[in-house]
């Protein structure tokens, strides 16, 4: 059985789906607008988009794209991130160019990697991928840095040579800040694909939005902005399920508010 | 010796931003890539230097950076207020909690085309995109340092005779403060990339704009030039934020 | 049950002088969603005014719990706790707490900690500033008004944190295992400082500790307290001479008797089978 309290807990989010989908609905009947229909007529449209196939194509070429480059990026980013975190030399090496690299608009770059590689696949798997990078190797570099001395040396004491220190003391070790970064890419790559449909206009969920938006088709803009809202949290909440599987062993993340009253 | 061991690392550091540099004057040099399509890194600063001194560009700048802090300011303000009220009354945490955990991983530039429609074309769609977008690692982090504050740090001050409704401000904020300048770090950069994406999407001026009026037209140095400014302009913010940063903390230890 | 002549019954009549007064208090901790722990059970216990009582106790006995519910930070399960016949609802400054984690402000200095209490109080800054500097003084840190916590030692950030506590000026100074976080030279001479401190104006102080020599060598009387859950074990009055000099004191046979005694006693506890 579960209590009152955990059912609650556990369809919070729902209900605040639910509610924030309710606020919409009598904020758009309040304002009357035709540039703002209701959540309803917007939910009404979802259907429509994803019975296309047309669209339906896009937006999983678009997935597509998403998770090859959020792949490719977390192979690569993972080993960089763990020897910066165990070599000072590879991180003074790597961490300022990672530092100017790191405010820089990895969407904004579409348009000039456009102009070399065309607007094929490549190009937008590659922008996912500069976009998923350097969250993850952040988080592996904090997390590598962060292991304790003690239990390298006590794996040295066993016997195990400096790459499988890493392999089997460091990796493991630092999979819980690991997981984080690779939730912030996974979030970091949808962003990033839609924004770059959007700057490019050629295909994809970001470019189905615009495309609706200046055919003044209202209920299609608002429709897919609840697809690709949806596509977030679904992929945050997938995510977040398996991360908390793979590092059960660790502490329990912060979660219950210690209230200071 | 701390200097000449800081001053090996900095070279040390500095080797792979040369390389880069080198590789790309290299392919230019070498006729890999046609200056079209690559302009060498020379001509590309040289430009930016010269577009700084122009009116024009110097307007662009001045958009963006409107957009850009007042974005940011409500950002700051929500997301402190909320995140301190989450950690304070165990009600608002119970309401806030669920809609933040499905707000923060709701991709926001997909609320654009919705802001459009809502605020129109100019500074207020921008700013509204780019205050949610920065509002979540605000809030997060606010939120973590406010209820994360030693019970003992409150208790000391309640002996001393601090009234329940001050102790917010006078302890919990500023027990709180290393936490909510390191979300505050984390969205002054998501708003310098996002409040450039906005305008690279649908605008009449600003920095992002100008790239795109570069792309049309194939102008791969102007294409650079607006890229490379945000870049900066982040680089600064983030540096002085730091500043403000180190000023604030003097009393946090390892901050 | 305790037999003590300290203990007294609250039906009996009160001792003028009660300064506290802890009337069967039970402590209950919700420890999971059926599990209950039963930290501190039906605890009474009466404190004179001046006195330096200790309460001493192995770890998990509930000695902290019992000051935080002095202090007013928690309430307890059953029972209350009065100071002078008032009922204790919250903190307040006539109770000021000196805590192992020192708790000072990181954001302040040395002499923004001290001056906080003062300030909150309503003292004028200039009157504030130069209480606070005599009590700096006082607790050995004159020329370290400007240092930020970070920069001084453990033994230093525990001078501080009492000066602050000292600084608005408590009836009752309640230390929750304030040396417990100090190297054994510190806190040898953070003992006798604290002794030469107190003996100026003898404030009450409630002393936690787990440490029998420290129980000893600062009380007047010491309050055994055995395990789950938490008792009152035995209360013993440490008859030994005040000024109290280290030297002089563990060169005393009756020191010497009193710790052996009190370890003694803890001992037959743990083989009686109660786990420590």
């Amino acid at each position: 059985m579960i209590s009152p309290a955990a059912l609650v807990k556990r369809t919070a989010p729902v209900l605040a789906c639910i509610g924030l989908l309710a606020i919409w609905q009598v904020a758009s009947l309040g304002l009357k607008s035709d540039s703002f229909p209701t959540a309803t007529d917007a939910v009404r449209a979802i259907p429509d988009i994803l019975g296309d196939k047309e669209s339906l194509i896009n937006i999983l070429a678009s997935l597509r794209r998403m998770a090859v480059g959020f792949g490719i990026a977390v192979l690569l980013s993972i080993p960089l991130g763990l020897l910066m975190g165990r070599s000072r030399a590879v991180s003074a090496f790597f961490n300022p160019l990672l530092m100017v690299i790191y405010p820089v608009p990895k969407a904004a770059l579409m348009p000039i990697i456009m102009l070399w590689l065309g607007v094929g696949d490549i190009t937008k798997t590659l922008v996912i991928f500069l976009g998923v990078s350097l969250p993850v190797i952040y988080h592996s570099f904090e997390g590598a840095k962060a292991v304790e001395e003690k239990m390298l040396w006590s794996g040295a004491a066993m016997g195990l040579s400096p790459l499988q220190c890493l392999v089997r003391i460091v990796l493991p070790a630092a999979l819980p800040e690991i997981l984080t970064g690779c939730r912030t890419g996974l979030v970091l790559a949808l962003i990033t694909m839609i924004t770059s449909e959007m700057i490019a206009r050629q295909s994809g969920a970001g470019n189905i939005l615009f495309n609706a938006l200046d055919m003044g088709q209202y209920d299609t803009v608002y429709a897919m902005i609840i697809i690709v809202g949806a596509m977030g949290i679904c992929l945050d909440a997938v995510f977040e399920r398996v991360r908390t599987r793979l590092v059960r062993w660790s502490e329990p993340q912060f979660d219950m508010p210690l209230s200071f009253s | 010796m701390m200097p000449r061991y800081l001053s090996a690392n900095v070279i040390f550091g500095l080797t792979p931003i040369v390389l880069v540099i080198a590789l790309w004057q290299g392919l230019v040099s070498f006729g890999v890539a046609p200056t079209v399509l690559l302009p060498p890194p020379g001509l590309v600063f040289s430009r930016l230097l010269q577009q700084l001194l122009t009116w024009t560009f110097q307007e662009e700048i001045v958009a963006t950076l409107i957009r850009l802090f007042a974005g940011f300011a409500i950002a700051v303000i929500v997301g402190v207020s909320i995140g301190v009220a989450a950690a304070a009354s165990p009600v608002i945490n119970a309401v806030v909690r669920p809609i933040v955990r499905v707000l923060a991983p709701l991709p926001k530039v997909a609320l654009y085309p919705a802001l459009l429609l809502l605020l129109g074309f100019g500074h207020g769609s921008k700013i509204t995109l780019v205050a949610a977008d920065a509002l979540f690692p605000i809030l997060l982090s606010t939120y973590y340092g406010a209820s994360t504050v030693e019970q003992k740090l409150v208790w000391s001050a309640m002996a001393a005779g601090t009234p329940r409704y001050e102790i917010l401000f006078k302890v919990v904020l500023p027990a709180a403060m290393p936490s909510i300048l390191t979300g505050c770090r984390i969205g002054l950069v998501i708003s310098c990339i996002v409040v450039f994406l906005a305008e690279m999407i649908t605008s009449t001026d600003g920095l992002g704009h100008a790239l795109v009026t570069a792309a049309r037209t194939f102008q791969a140095v102007d294409m650079f030039v607006p890229l490379i400014a945000i870049s900066l302009l982040g680089l600064i913010l983030n540096g002085l934020l730091g500043a403000v940063r180190s000023y604030l903390l003097r009393g946090f230890p390892d901050a | 049950m305790p037999s003590s002549e300290w203990v007294r019954p609250l039906t009996s009549q009160k001792p003028a002088s009660a300064i506290l007064e802890i009337d069967r208090v039970s402590q209950v901790f919700q420890t999971s969603a059926r599990k209950e722990h039963l930290a501190l059970s039906e605890i009474s216990l009466t404190i004179e005014e001046g006195a330096f009582v200790s309460i001493l106790g192995p770890s998990g006995c509930g000695k902290s719990t019992l000051l935080y519910i002095v202090g007013g930070f928690v309430s307890p399960t059953r029972g209350a706790a009065k100071m002078k016949g008032q009922a204790i609802t919250g903190p307040g400054p006539d109770r000021g707490p000196v805590f192992q984690e020192f708790a000072l402000f990181p954001w302040k200095t040395v002499l923004g900690n001290v001056m906080y209490g003062p300030r909150q109080r309503g003292v004028r800054a200039t009157e504030a500033e130069a209480q606070s500097r005599a009590l700096i003084e006082m607790v050995g840190l004159k020329g370290y008004e400007n240092f930020y916590p970070k920069e001084l030692s453990g033994g230093m950030k525990q001078r501080v944190a009492l000066a602050r506590t000292l600084a608005y000026h408590p009836q009752v100074l309640l230390m929750d295992e304030p040396f417990g976080a100090l190297d054994a030279h510190t806190r040898t001479r953070l003992q006798n400082d604290l002794l030469n401190i107190w003996e100026r104006d003898r404030k009450t102080v409630l002393f936690v500790t787990h440490s029998v020599d420290e129980a000893v060598f600062l009380s007047d009387k010491v309050v055994m307290m055995s395990n789950s859950p938490g008792r009152i074990r035995e209360v013993i009055a440490i008859d030994l001479p005040r000024p109290r000099r280290r030297n002089e004191l563990l060169l005393d046979p009756r020191y010497q008797k009193y710790v052996v005694d009190i370890e003694r006693m803890f001992d037959e506890s743990e083989e009686a089978g109660a786990p420590l």
